[in-house]
C-alpha cells in the first residue's frame, strides 16, 4: 500500500532529498520528537493530545518521506505536518469533547520542581519557574495562531520565512498575529508602560 | 488621554518592541534602551520570562519524550490509525451487514419446509340424538340416587330440609 500525504501537508517540496534522518524512524523520533512534543503541547494546552499528534506527525513524515525535497529543514516539514494534525484535531468534534472532559494541560510548575535544576539555585530556579508560569498564563489568552506563531518564533525559535511555510500563511499575516502575541505577553508580563 | 498618547510617544511601542524581541535593533529604539531604563528593564523582563519559558518547556519535552515508547520500523503501518480507525469500524459494519443481508434474502426465497404440526388435532366426537338419550337418561339416574342419600345425611345430623320436594319413604320412616 502507498501512502500518499496531502498536497496542502507539503510546503517545501522542490529540490533534492539529501537528508538520511527520515529515512531511519528510529533517528526521526530521537532527534524530533521532544522538540515537537514541546511545541505540539503548549499549541493545544493538552499533553497527551500532544503525544498523540506527535506521534502521527512522526509516522506520517516517515510514511511520507519520498515527497520532502529538501527545500525546507526537516523540522519545518516536521511543523508543517503537526501544525496541520493540531488544526484537524481541533476542528473534530471529538477533540472538541474530550477537550472539555479530560484535558491535560502541561504543568512546568510541578514538573521542574521534581527535575534536577541545570547548575542553578533553588531560589533562581523557583524565580525561572514563575517567569515561565507567567509566559504559560499569557499565552492561554492568545488565539490558536497567535499562539502557534509566538511558539515557533520565541520557543523553536524559527525564522519569519520558516514560519510561513510551516503554517502556510502570508509573511503579512504572521507578523500580524506575531505582532498581537507580543503585545499581549508584554502586557501580561513586562507591565506596559 | 492625553497623558496615554504622551506615554507611547515617550516610550517603544508595540511593533518596536516586537522588532526588538524579535532581535532587530533599529538605531531609534537602541538609542531610547540607552535612555529609558523603564523600556529597557521591561525589555529584558520579558526576554527572561521567554528564555526562561523556553528552558523548562524544553526540560519538561525531554522528560515526556524520555518516558514514551519510541517508535521503531515496525509501528509505520500505525501512521494515521485515529483516521482509519472509523474507516475500519464501517467495513466491519458493512461486512456484518451484507452477511444478515445476504442470510435474510436466502432464507426468503428458499421453499418452506413441511413443518411438523406442534400437535396432533383431535378427532372430532360425533354426537347422536341416541347417545344424547341414553347419557340423559343416566344423568337422570345419579341425580337421582344422590338426592336420596342426600335426604337421609340430613336427617341423620337433624338437620332442616329445604327442599320443596317431599321427602322419600326412608327419610319419613326415620323421622317418626
Amino acid at each position: 500500500m502507498q501512502l500518499i500525504l496531502d498536497p496542502d501537508m507539503i510546503g517545501c517540496v522542490t529540490g533534492e532529498p539529501t537528508l538520511t534522518e527520515l529515512d531511519d524512524i528510529e533517528a526521526l523520533d530521537r532527534i524530533y520528537r521532544s522538540r515537537l512534543l514541546r511545541f505540539v503541547a503548549y499549541a493545544t494546552g493538552d499533553q497527551d493530545l500532544a503525544e498523540t499528534i506527535v506521534q502521527d506527525c512522526l509516522l506520517k513524515a516517515y510514511n511520507g518521506r519520498a515527497s520532502f525535497r529538501g527545500d525546507c529543514s526537516v523540522y519545518t516539514w516536521l511543523a508543517h505536518i503537526a501544525t496541520n494534525l493540531v488544526r484537524d484535531y481541533q476542528r473534530s468534534r471529538k477533540f472538541q469533547f474530550w477537550r472539555r472532559v479530560h484535558k491535560t494541560a502541561p504543568d512546568l510548575n510541578e514538573l521542574s520542581a521534581s527535575l534536577p535544576g541545570r547548575g542553578s539555585s533553588p531560589e533562581s530556579q523557583m524565580l525561572a519557574r514563575e517567569k515561565a508560569q507567567q509566559v504559560t498564563a499569557a499565552l492561554e489568552t492568545l488565539s490558536v495562531n497567535q499562539r502557534t506563531i509566538f511558539l515557533m518564533r520565541f520557543i523553536e525559535e524559527m525564522d519569519l520565512q520558516e514560519i510561513c511555510q510551516a503554517t502556510g500563511m502570508r509573511m503579512s499575516t504572521v507578523k500580524t498575529h506575531l505582532h498581537r502575541a507580543v503585545k499581549a505577553v508584554r502586557l501580561k508580563i513586562g507591565g506596559a508602560v | 488621554m492625553e497623558s496615554h498618547l504622551d506615554s507611547q510617544q515617550i516610550h517603544l511601542s508595540d511593533e518596536q518592541f516586537t522588532e526588538l524581541l524579535l532581535g532587530t535593533k533599529a538605531p531609534a529604539v537602541r538609542a531610547h534602551l540607552d535612555v529609558c531604563p523603564q523600556c529597557s528593564q521591561e525589555a529584558e523582563r520579558v526576554s527572561a520570562a521567554i528564555g526562561s519559558f523556553q528552558q523548562q518547556s524544553s526540560l519538561w519535552a525531554e522528560h515526556r519524550a524520555a518516558t514514551a515508547q519510541p517508535l521503531h520500523a515496525g509501528d509505520s503501518r500505525r501512521a494515521f490509525s485515529w483516521v482509519h480507525r472509523p474507516l475500519a469500524w464501517s467495513a466491519a459494519a458493512l461486512v456484518i451487514a451484507l452477511t444478515a443481508g445476504v442470510g435474510i434474502a436466502r432464507h426468503a426465497n428458499h421453499p418452506q419446509p413441511n413443518q411438523q404440526p406442534v400437535a396432533q388435532a383431535q378427532p372430532m366426537v360425533v354426537v347422536t340424538p341416541g347417545t344424547l338419550q341414553s347419557d340423559n337418561q343416566l344423568l337422570s339416574a345419579i341425580d337421582g340416587e344422590l338426592r336420596a342419600d342426600d335426604s337421609t345425611t340430613n336427617g341423620m345430623y337433624g338437620l332442616n330440609v329445604t327442599s320443596h320436594e317431599a321427602p322419600t319413604k326412608s327419610v319419613r320412616r326415620l323421622t317418626n
